[in-house]
């Protein structure tokens, strides 16, 4: 597999990839997408530089264990149903803060948080298993 | 991989056109949502669920620091066992506390919704969650922190605790879905051979169970248009009685199948003595009583009439179950073995009780699921316990622990005794009511229950006994067996098990004792069952 | 009454917390704890003796709180002749048999536990006899028997010892069992909860259908209990105890509390033709049986043991029979049994604690050694024997009125009389030690301490006083006793001495002439009995060890067949069961009516059907599994692009890329595994899985087919179209129902993707032996093989005694 052309083009395959989840991630509300699909292309992205790179490099370039920004998912997930008690909703209630800034409307919204941390969780999650399948041949 | 299907299911939502446009005009949000505060009060029906959920996943988060996450668990269980004791007290004094997810009016958001018996099952899972996490700190070893023993274990209590509080069937199908793979997680933590078989036969069958479980759930959508429980109910109730007669037995089925209900009992016998002591007593103590409490929940709430006909069923697979578990339990050698088909022949006792179909049956069982939950979790830790002071695993060796140890000894006995259904202990209470739910119905199978009961009480005494005898009173050198070594290091402390089992020691004869708490919330979760009024009024016009 | 109720209700629970307390009293003081805790018993005893003078003028009194409300379970006393009679008895022997424990196993290493266990039992059985409530009755009674078995069990490191206290369980606990049926039917029949309410309308249960079930189930209860025929071996078995536990539960009260429950009941029960035959048949063959079998020892104890059952018989006989004077006899002969036998098994202990054996061949002699004792033994054998001034003697000639008032010379008289000469022989035979010669002793005698001998001579002289007083006697004690089991007021007037020449008398020279003749004969009696036994060579207590490895292999046998190991088998039974429950209500209400209900939009949808239809024809046929695995994606490939088609891109991508993964790990999995790589099933096999699979499929479709049909509701869909973008602001409304209206679904799902990527990786790193799972034998079939050897049938038959 690992070919010279595959290694050539993997770090910017993946780099893109993981650009592209973000934006998909992002966008997921209005347009297809999501905190689902983002975190399988990431993981995807992830699983390819492994590939090419070698596990370690992967690690490496990730600074946190994989399984560790799962757990960081579900925390974040879990603690954002939580913050509506805040405002007085119960679990999981959407609140939304739509700052303008510079004229532009940014929606920010406990449900993009929630969306982030599923995010993370697939990401991490998939990134774990790959990364182990890949290692242990 | 039931995780296929869930696009399929997911699919069954969404309407020809996927995307949502501005209709334009003045939004009116009170036609589908609340629109006042929510209190503080209705966070107790999730607070059990979130905290372990957050201490799964703040466990993870930390998972280089192996000495921070028992320490993260122990705290988000505590908290979450705070709330469930509040609820218990809350839901008791005011009848059943409901919480929708997200605002959405009922029957569109997901309910959470604990009456009485959810309540009941509550707190008794977060009592022996925390119970089993005192002897996790014993039985617990480096490896095993490292690979998500305790997110593991906070999933499993969440998961649990969820399927108890929800008011939505297919959210009951995704904690269903969480338990499951948690306990898969902790099942093969320890990678030995026996141990993996185990986790294969457990894996496989359950996920045969919740597969059938999560088709039956979009069937049952499919029919009704609703997942809400309390609203299926009522739409179940209109229905012609034909078609819903499969689905209720793919209900029927799925849910034995968790249970453990003879003939499809094969994989908790298969799995339960392979991992860890904890392991095996959270299993043992919880996840059968899932599916009971969910057989209960939707075979007599929300079936109701139309599924009267499976209820005889379920009640003569009880019968068999009682009497072929203790059997098993007799058949023997090995102590966690024992113990395992004691878990199926108590399984067994609980469907008969359901299989009365009256509210003394049903009081019987569920305060029998209470008794299950803490003697079975506590009859495995102290086998567990046993093992580590003395190396012995099965009937053909004795330890004398009689002599030497006799608080493993005394509570072995306390804990066998309790499963044998003896005074003054907690299993004492609902084998009597049973028996008199039994005489009251007054048909065959009214007595055949009684025997079942009986029998069942008869072989768990002598499997109890003959262990106790043989192991437990026997010195070690009698046959010429090589003396087993003692799995506990030395100089290790025995306080965490020993902290752990009088705990559950001292609820176990408190139940015994003082029954009158236990009953009461049983027969008013019961009650609820038979007769849903107050549960519908809560759920479906709440505030 | 002296004292209040509500106090006497948490008095009678004071040996509960004394034997708390007993460890580390004994840990602190050493054995002379035995005569502080025996302070606990002797209070208790004082109190009811206050009690004597009110319950004989006729009162009985009944109080209790509630327990259980819901469950219409209190815990109440009543107290009426025969249950104030047993309550001195409990803690008059016991305390005694609290001191004589003190100095028995002085110096013992496990002297707290054992008080502890003691006086546990004591507060079990004075529960029992003082209950009204018939629920706390049960768990008194169950109490009793769960602390016999710890006591048997006491002196563990011997085999004999455990045995015997599995069997004490065993028959004790199924007949526990019965009498909860028994209990709980006459609640459930009679609407009353408790002995007094019952009482209050005697003829309710005896008037019901299920009378003869009520009966069965309590006379089974009863029976086990007092060690009736063919019950009986336990009993014998519990000698193994040390002896204050035989003295005290295993001849004065615990294997009294079945014969106090026929008691008990006998009001209510009663008076039946059903009570009147079995009761004395059972009795009867008990009593003869005991003194026959207690011919054969050599054994002290055993001597008194057999006695104890065949005393136990007469008792049950008696109240069978049922008239005034048998009922007031049987209650002479309970109070007189409880003196001599609880004084008699302390003899025996302090004679064993002495000299080191209970031998009879080989004792001696001991009349110079052991005076004190002596006079114990004889007030006790004199009793025994049925011999005046003791009240063993009026026992005696009051049961001669019953049974000749019940029927002259009839079997009941025979056996009486028969079984009393053996007595009179047997209690003969106890007093050997004092005169034979004496064998090889293994220990110097000399006489016991007080702790050892106060017991006996106090309950000897009681059985003196009791007789020579016995106009108090009667009315204090026996008369409310007789009449509480008669259910009606009965006034005895007995005297010590006989006043003519009335039948009763004739019978009691007769007699004691037989027993004469048998004591004289006794040691060819014993040879005849040996012999007797041996050619028959079976009985109950070899029974119960065939029961019992019965049971195990039996048990065996039925779970190899049900749990064999083979994960083919379990998953094939569930997918015939699942078949079943897909097929049998379509078989039951008909087809579904066959309408074409859709059609087709576009062509292109067909061409999709049918490539997932190749796709899983490639899988059936498929010879690898790599290639069945990679065709089962095909079929996956092709839903995600319906949902394409349909509008849903989200879940088709989402469902796409599962699919991707999941054929990726399924094929990582298999390599891993090294799984053969070609099914190797037997053709037939293949086809029995194909029709399974076949009618699962088929049931499959025939539900999703009903389910189209129907007209679906779709007001959650409309819902959440209407309210995504103005309350939820999101145009994808996949992803608000995922992220908002169905968040909780979701924030369960991402716990479960976070586990399984944990335990996936678990997988892979814990288990490099991965392969060797599912090579070797499975876990579930480990443990079979093992048992295939028997050591299941085997432990239990070590543990026999040699």
């Amino acid at each position: 597999m690992s070919t010279l052309i595959f290694r050539t083009i993997a770090p910017y395959l993946s780099a893109l990839m993981v650009l592209f989840s973000v934006f998909v991630l992002l966008r997921g509300h209005n347009e297809p997408g999501g905190g689902f699909i983002g975190g399988l292309i990431a993981a995807s992205a992830l699983a390819i530089y492994g590939i090419a790179y070698g596990v370690d490099v992967v690690r490496r370039a990730l600074w946190v264990d994989p399984n560790a920004l799962a757990g960081f998912g579900l925390f974040m997930a879990a603690v954002d149903g939580l913050s509506a008690i805040l405002a007085g909703k119960p679990l999981l209630t959407g609140l939304w803060f739509v700052p303008v800034i510079f004229g532009v409307e940014i929606p920010l919204s406990t449900v993009l948080v929630f969306d982030v941390g599923v995010y993370f969780v697939v990401v991490g999650s998939l990134a774990s298993i790959a990364l182990a399948l890949e290692e242990s041949d | 991989m039931p995780h296929r299907l869930l696009p399929v299911l997911l699919a069954l939502f969404i309407p020809s056109l996927a995307v949502a446009a501005p209709s334009g005009g003045e939004v009116d949000r009170s036609v589908a949502m609340f629109e006042g505060a929510t209190g503080l009060i209705p966070w107790l029906v999730v607070l059990p669920i979130l905290m372990p959920l957050i201490g799964a996943g703040l466990s993870l988060t930390v998972r280089s620091r192996s000495s921070v996450q028992h320490r993260i668990a122990f705290v988000a269980l505590l908290f979450g066992a705070i709330a469930a004791l509040a609820l218990f007290l809350q839901v008791s004094a005011n009848g059943p506390l409901t919480m929708v997810a997200g605002n959405w009016l009922p029957p569109f958001g997901i309910v959470m919704a604990v009456d009485p018996f959810g309540a009941l099952l509550v707190l008794v899972t977060a009592l022996v969650g925390l119970a089993g996490l005192a002897y996790a700190r014993g039985d617990v070893d480096e490896a095993g922190t490292h690979f998500g023993f305790y997110t593991f274990y906070c999933l499993l209590i969440a998961g649990v605790t969820g399927a108890f509080s929800t008011g939505d069937i297919f959210n009951l199908y995704v904690w269903f879905e969480v338990f499951l793979v948690s306990s898969f997680g902790l099942i093969v933590l320890g990678g030995r051979r026996v141990q993996l078989d185990g986790a294969v036969k457990y894996g496989v069958l359950n996920l045969i169970a919740t597969t059938i479980f999560l088709i039956a759930v979009g069937v049952l959508y499919g029919f009704t248009g609703t997942l809400n429980m309390a609203d299926i109910h009522l739409v179940v109730a209109e229905l012609d009685g034909a078609p819903i007669v499969t689905v209720g037995a793919m209900f029927v089925m799925a849910f034995a199948m968790k249970a453990a209900a003879i003939p499809l009992h094969f994989w908790l016998p298969a799995s339960y003595h392979t991992p860890k002591v904890i392991v095996s007593a959270l299993f043992a103590g919880l996840l059968t009583k899932v599916g009971i409490y969910s057989l209960m929940r939707v075979m007599i709430m929300l079936f109701a009439d139309q599924g009267s006909m499976f209820i005889p069923i379920i009640g003569w697979l009880g019968v068999i179950t009682a009497i072929f578990g203790a059997v098993g339990a007799l058949a023997q050698v090995d102590l966690k073995r024992m113990a395992a088909f004691l878990v199926v022949s108590g399984v067994g006792v609980m469907l008969i009780g359901l299989g009365y179909g009256t509210e003394a049956g049903l009081t019987g069982a569920i305060v029998y699921a209470v008794h299950s939950i803490l003697a079975m979790t506590a009859i495995f830790l102290v086998l567990g316990y046993a093992q580590r002071l003395s190396g012995v695993t099965h009937l053909t060796t004795g330890t004398n622990l009689y002599a030497v140890h006799g608080l493993a000894a005394t509570l072995f006995l306390v804990f066998g005794f309790a499963a044998a259904g003896l005074p003054p202990f907690s299993g004492f209470w609902p084998k009597l009511m049973l028996v008199e739910a039994g005489y009251q119905t007054g048909d065959v199978f009214g007595i055949a229950g009684i025997v079942g009961i009986i029998l069942s009480g008869l072989f768990t005494t002598i499997a109890i006994g003959r262990a106790w005898v043989l192991v437990y009173l026997r010195p070690p050198q009698e046959d010429g067996v090589p003396d087993p070594e003692p799995t506990l290091e030395p100089g290790a402390s025995t306080r965490p098990f020993a902290l752990a089992l009088v705990a559950l020691a001292a609820l176990i004869v408190a139940m015994g004792l003082f029954p009158s708490t236990v009953i009461d919330a049983a027969r008013s979760g019961a009650q609820g069952l038979l007769d849903p009024a107050a549960y519908l009024e809560r759920v479906l016009k709440v505030e | 009454m002296s004292l209040q109720p509500d106090l006497m209700l948490w008095l009678a629970l004071a040996p509960f917390v004394a034997a708390l307390f007993a460890p580390a009293l004994v840990r602190r003081i050493g054995s002379s704890a035995g005569w502080v805790l025996a302070i606990v018993p002797a209070a208790l005893f004082l109190m009811f003796v206050t009690m004597v003078p009110q319950i004989a003028a006729g009162d009985t009194v009944s109080y209790g709180v509630d327990w259980a409300p819901s469950f219409a379970v209190r815990y109440s006393h009543l107290i009426d002749g025969l249950s104030l009679t047993f309550a001195l008895l409990v803690t008059g022997i016991g305390t005694f048999i609290v001191i004589y424990a003190g100095g028995y196993l002085s110096g013992h290493h496990q002297q707290g536990r054992f008080l502890a266990f003691l006086l546990l039992f004591m507060g079990a059985m004075l529960g029992l006899v003082i209950a009204d409530d018939l629920v706390s009755m049960f768990v008194f009674y169950e109490l009793t028997s769960i602390t016999s078995f710890l006591l048997i069990g006491f002196d563990h490191t011997r085999a004999p010892a455990r045995r015997a206290a599995l069997q004490a369980l065993v028959v004790t606990g199924s007949g526990g069992l019965a009498l909860l049926a028994g209990f709980i039917l006459i609640r459930v029949v009679s609407g009353e909860t408790s002995v007094s309410e019952l009482f209050a309308s005697p003829d309710v249960l005896r008037d019901a259908a299920l009378y003869p079930a009520i009966f069965v189930l309590v006379i089974l209860g009863a029976f086990t209990k007092s060690a009736q025929v063919p019950f009986h071996s336990w009993l014998p078995n519990a000698m193994e105890a040390p002896t204050p536990v035989s003295a005290y539960l295993h001849s004065a009260t615990m294997v009294k509390a079945g014969v106090f429950v026929l008691m008990r009941f006998s009001p209510v029960l009663g008076d039946t033709a059903l009570w009147e035959t079995v009761l004395p048949l059972f009795g009867g063959a008990t009593f003869l049986t005991g003194v026959l079998l207690g011919v054969r020892q050599t054994d002290l104890k055993q001597i008194l043991a057999y006695t104890t059952v065949a005393s136990l018989g007469l008792l049950v006989m008696l109240t069978g029979v049922g008239t005034e004077y048998a009922l007031a006899g049987a209650v002479l002969y309970l109070v007189a049994h409880a003196l001599f036998k609880g004084a008699l098994f302390m003899v025996a202990g302090a004679i064993d604690h002495e000299t080191g054996t209970r031998d009879i061949t080989i004792l001696g002699g001991l009349l110079k050694s052991m005076p004190i004792t002596f006079v114990a033994a004889i007030l006790g054998c004199l009793s025994m024997a049925g011999l005046p001034p003791m009240i063993g003697f009026i026992a005696k000639e009051v049961l001669y009125d019953g049974v000749w008032e019940a029927g002259g010379v009839s079997a009941v008289t025979v056996t009486a009389l028969v079984g009393n000469a053996l007595m009179f022989a047997l209690a003969a035979a106890v007093l050997i030690p004092f005169f034979a010669k004496p064998g090889e002793l293994p220990k110097k005698p000399h006489e016991a301490p007080p702790s050892l001998w106060l017991g006996p001579i106090v309950l000897g002289v009681l059985a003196l006083v009791g007789a020579f007083m016995i106009e108090g006697t009667a009315h204090s004690l026996i008369s409310p006793m007789t009449s509480a089991i008669a259910g009606e007021a009965v006034e005895l007037h007995l005297h010590l001495w006989p006043t003519g020449l009335y039948p009763p008398v004739i019978l009691t020279m007769i007699t004691i002439a037989l027993g004469i003749v048998f004591f004289i004969f006794f040691k060819t009696l014993r040879l005849l009995m040996v012999d007797l036994l041996e050619t028959v060579g079976w009985g109950p207590d070899v029974g119960f060890d065939q029961l019992m490895r019965g049971l195990v292999k039996g048990s065996h046998a039925l779970t190899k067949r049900l749990q064999s190991g083979a994960m083919q088998q379990y998953v094939t039974l569930t997918f015939v069961i699942l078949a079943a429950v897909l097929l049998l209500p379509i078989a039951v209400d008909g087809l579904p009516d066959f309408r074409f209900v859709g059609e087709v939009d576009q062509p292109f949808d067909l061409v999709i059907l049918g490539l997932a239809v190749a796709g899983l024809w490639v899988v059936i046929i498929s010879k690898s599994r790599l290639v069945a695995i990679v065709s089962l994606g095909v079929q996956g490939v092709m839903v995600a692009l319906i949902f394409m088609l349909y509008g849903a891109p989200d879940l088709s991508f989402t469902q796409f890329m599962v699919e991707t993964l999941s054929v990726v790990i399924l094929a990582l999995v298999m390599t891993r595994l090294d799984l053969k790589t070609v099914d190797h099933r037997l053709p037939a096999d293949a086809m029995k899985d194909g029709v399974i699979a076949l009618a699962c499929g088929l049931g499959f479709a025939l539900v999703l087919y009903n389910t189209v049909q129907q007209p679906f509701d779709d007001r959650l869909s409309q819902f959440f179209l209407k309210h995504a973008y103005e309350i939820a602001h999101g145009r994808n409304v996949v992803n608000v129902i995922l992220v908002d209206y169905r968040a909780l679904d979701t924030l369960g799902e991402i716990s479960v993707v976070m586990a399984a990527g944990l335990a996936i990786l678990a997988l892979i790193r814990m288990g490099p032996r991965l392969k060797s799972a599912v090579v070797g034998p499975p876990a579930d079939r480990a443990d079979a093989t093992r048992v295939g050897a028997e050591p299941s049938a085997a432990t239990i038959a070590a543990e026999r005694p040699s």
